[in-house]
């Protein structure tokens, strides 16, 4: 089956979208838009410098590019480049597969003060997004608000010692921001018991590899469901892991009521199960959750649609991973996904030939392509760092020009 | 000697091994590959020899697509004797304690239900610096070359 489909966002729904409907019709053009110059959205991005086991998948999604023939179309942003009636239009189906990357702000008094910040940024700038800030001073007593996998990852990061990134690719910039820390205390607060905390148990047994820390907790209770069981035990072997200098402190079932502070954080005022009390913090971390930045009208979208059909949005218009189903679930979840939405795509899809396609990309001076993105990875692990897989090119700007030299043995 | 790569895979990663291997020997051998989710344990016959990859995902368990053909070799405890595989693990080594595991099980399942393991299973870290084509690949026809000489049937 020939006809034209643009995915946009070439992150891992995307791509795994791509690969299923190249797998199901390899003569299909699949064409993924992403507003960064680069594919592979968080897993580049999001996916923690140390968990490069992770981040290997993209070697499958190199592959949908360089042997299932999908194209991709970088530094393209849907609503200032083109806009969504634009790609539409051009293409028999289209596919929102953005993802979410703003954080959901925390609703509590003093939660908008300087000091807070949310999991979204703070990942984004320890992985060299280009669109990240500027790495903030956390203090001596950071305290991270949730209780999911983002939370122990951003909790592991923040503990480890130089050493323990060999072999990742965390940049010099953050490698040297995290050394200049100096963290005492790190508080972890979930809102609910131990039990029915969100992260992966493995996550948390990949904590009692860290030298840094020893960590406290109230023995968690016990559970009569098995995958709470795993949780617990978990934690009940962490609990009182290491003799390092940062204690790490979990904390279940207490809610937070405000961030205390007048002009910058001093704690959190939490209602424990009898009583309030304020945990002393300077900084709050808040891993509660992510939301649509706003772009591509996602929340009009989703709302018209009826949920449950594969992801459809409208007539030739489709959503897949986060953009679909908000932000839960994990990589492997969005390639499931991706083959049923597959097949109901191409079940739905009627080709026509008049179709634009990528033509409408040839008026954008600074739109980037895969060769492109093979001479940004040559080059970033080429100046990989000792002890570094790669170093990554940190600007817009600069992306956009060694893509521009593709092909080329600089 | 046809030979079946059977993959469980959770990300994609083992089902794109599987197929590496696949396209290596297929100018040597009559072989084709199958996702564990579509293979009953009954199916296996002693006249192929099995190929098992297999990687690791969460707290050392085997991958979706293997949970329910492990879960029916476990109920049925028997029946493989006369059926020959060799195993191939992926895993991340970040996670030390559980590394390969999947594989591991898999491989204990399918003995204890009467299978022979030929060759020693072999594996390969997501988080180092080969890739699991240049390890899998050579291991497999070293375990293959043990075997009396068949072409591909024509």
């Amino acid at each position: 089956m020939s006809g034209q489909i643009a995915i946009v966002g070439a992150g891992p729904s995307g791509c795994y979208l791509a690969q299923a409907l190249l797998k199901l019709a390899p003569d299909l053009k699949v064409d993924l838009i992403d507003a960064l110059p680069v594919p592979f959205g968080l897993t580049r991005y999001g996916v923690a410098a140390d968990h490069q086991g992770t981040k290997a998948v993209t070697r499958q999604f190199a592959r949908t590019f360089e042997r299932q023939g999908a194209r991709f179309f970088g530094n393209v942003r849907v609503g200032r480049d083109l806009s969504l009636a634009q790609i539409s239009s051009a293409y028999d189906a289209t596919v929102l597969a953005a993802g979410l990357s703003s954080d959901r702000p925390l609703d509590i008094p003093g939660g908008d003060l300087p000091q807070v910040y949310g999991s979204a940024r703070l990942t984004r700038a320890l992985n060299e997004h280009p669109d990240a800030v500027t790495l903030p001073d956390l203090g001596a007593h950071p305290v991270i608000l949730g209780n999911g996998n983002v939370a122990v990852d951003l909790l592991r990061i923040l503990c480890k010692n130089p050493a323990e990134f060999d072999g990742s690719d965390l940049g010099p910039g953050p490698t040297a921001w995290l050394a200049a820390n100096n963290i005492e205390t790190i508080t972890i607060v979930g809102r609910s018991p131990a039990a029915k905390a969100k992260f992966d148990p493995v996550m948390v047994r990949e904590l009692r590899k860290l030298e840094n820390i020893h960590v406290t907790m109230d023995e968690p209770e016990s559970s009569s469901a098995p995958e709470e069981q795993k949780k617990l035990q978990a934690l009940h072997d962490l609990n009182g892991h290491g003799t390092g200098s940062v204690r790490v402190n979990f904390r279940f079932g207490i809610q937070p009521l405000a961030v205390e502070g007048d002009s910058r954080v001093t704690g959190l005022r939490v209602a424990a199960v009898e009583s309030e009390e304020i945990i002393g913090a300077t900084s709050l971390i808040t891993a509660i959750g992510f939301m649509s930045d706003g772009d591509l009208n996602r929340d009009t979208l989703i709302t018209k649609a009826a949920p449950q059909q594969g992801g459809k949005l409208d007539e030739r218009l489709y959503s897949a991973g986060w953009f679909r189903h908000g932000p839960r679930g994990t990589i492997p979840q969005s390639r499931a996904d991706a083959q049923d939405t597959a097949a109901l795509i191409l079940s739905e899809l009627t080709i026509d030939p008049a179709r634009m396609g990528a033509t409408i990309f040839a008026e954008l001076p600074d739109c980037t392509d895969y060769l492109g993105w093979q001479q940004i990875d040559r080059v970033e692990q080429g100046q990989s760092l000792p002890g570094r897989c790669r170093q990554k090119i940190t600007s817009t700007k600069k992306l956009i020009n060694v893509a521009k030299q593709r092909g080329q043995n600089l | 000697m046809k030979v079946s790569v059977l993959y469980g895979t959770e990300t994609g990663n083992a089902e794109m091994l599987a197929d590496d291997i696949r396209s290596a020997l297929c100018g040597k051998h009559d072989i084709n590959c199958i996702n564990l989710a579509d293979l009953d344990p009954g199916a296996l016959s002693s006249e192929t020899f099995h190929v098992f990859v297999c990687s690791t995902y969460g707290d050392g368990e085997l991958p979706a697509s293997a949970k329910p053909f492990a879960e029916e070799l476990a109920r049925t405890g028997d029946g493989l004797s006369g059926i020959q595989f060799a195993v191939f693990g992926l895993g991340d080594a970040e996670y030390a304690e559980t590394f390969t595991h999947g594989s591991l099980k898999l491989a204990e399942l399918l003995k204890s239900c009467g299978a022979t393991q030929v060759g020693e299973r072999m594996t390969h870290d997501a988080s180092g610096d080969c890739l699991p084509e240049d390890v899998a690949v050579p291991w497999i026809s070293e375990i293959l070359n043990q075997f009396p000489v068949h072409s591909k049937e024509m």
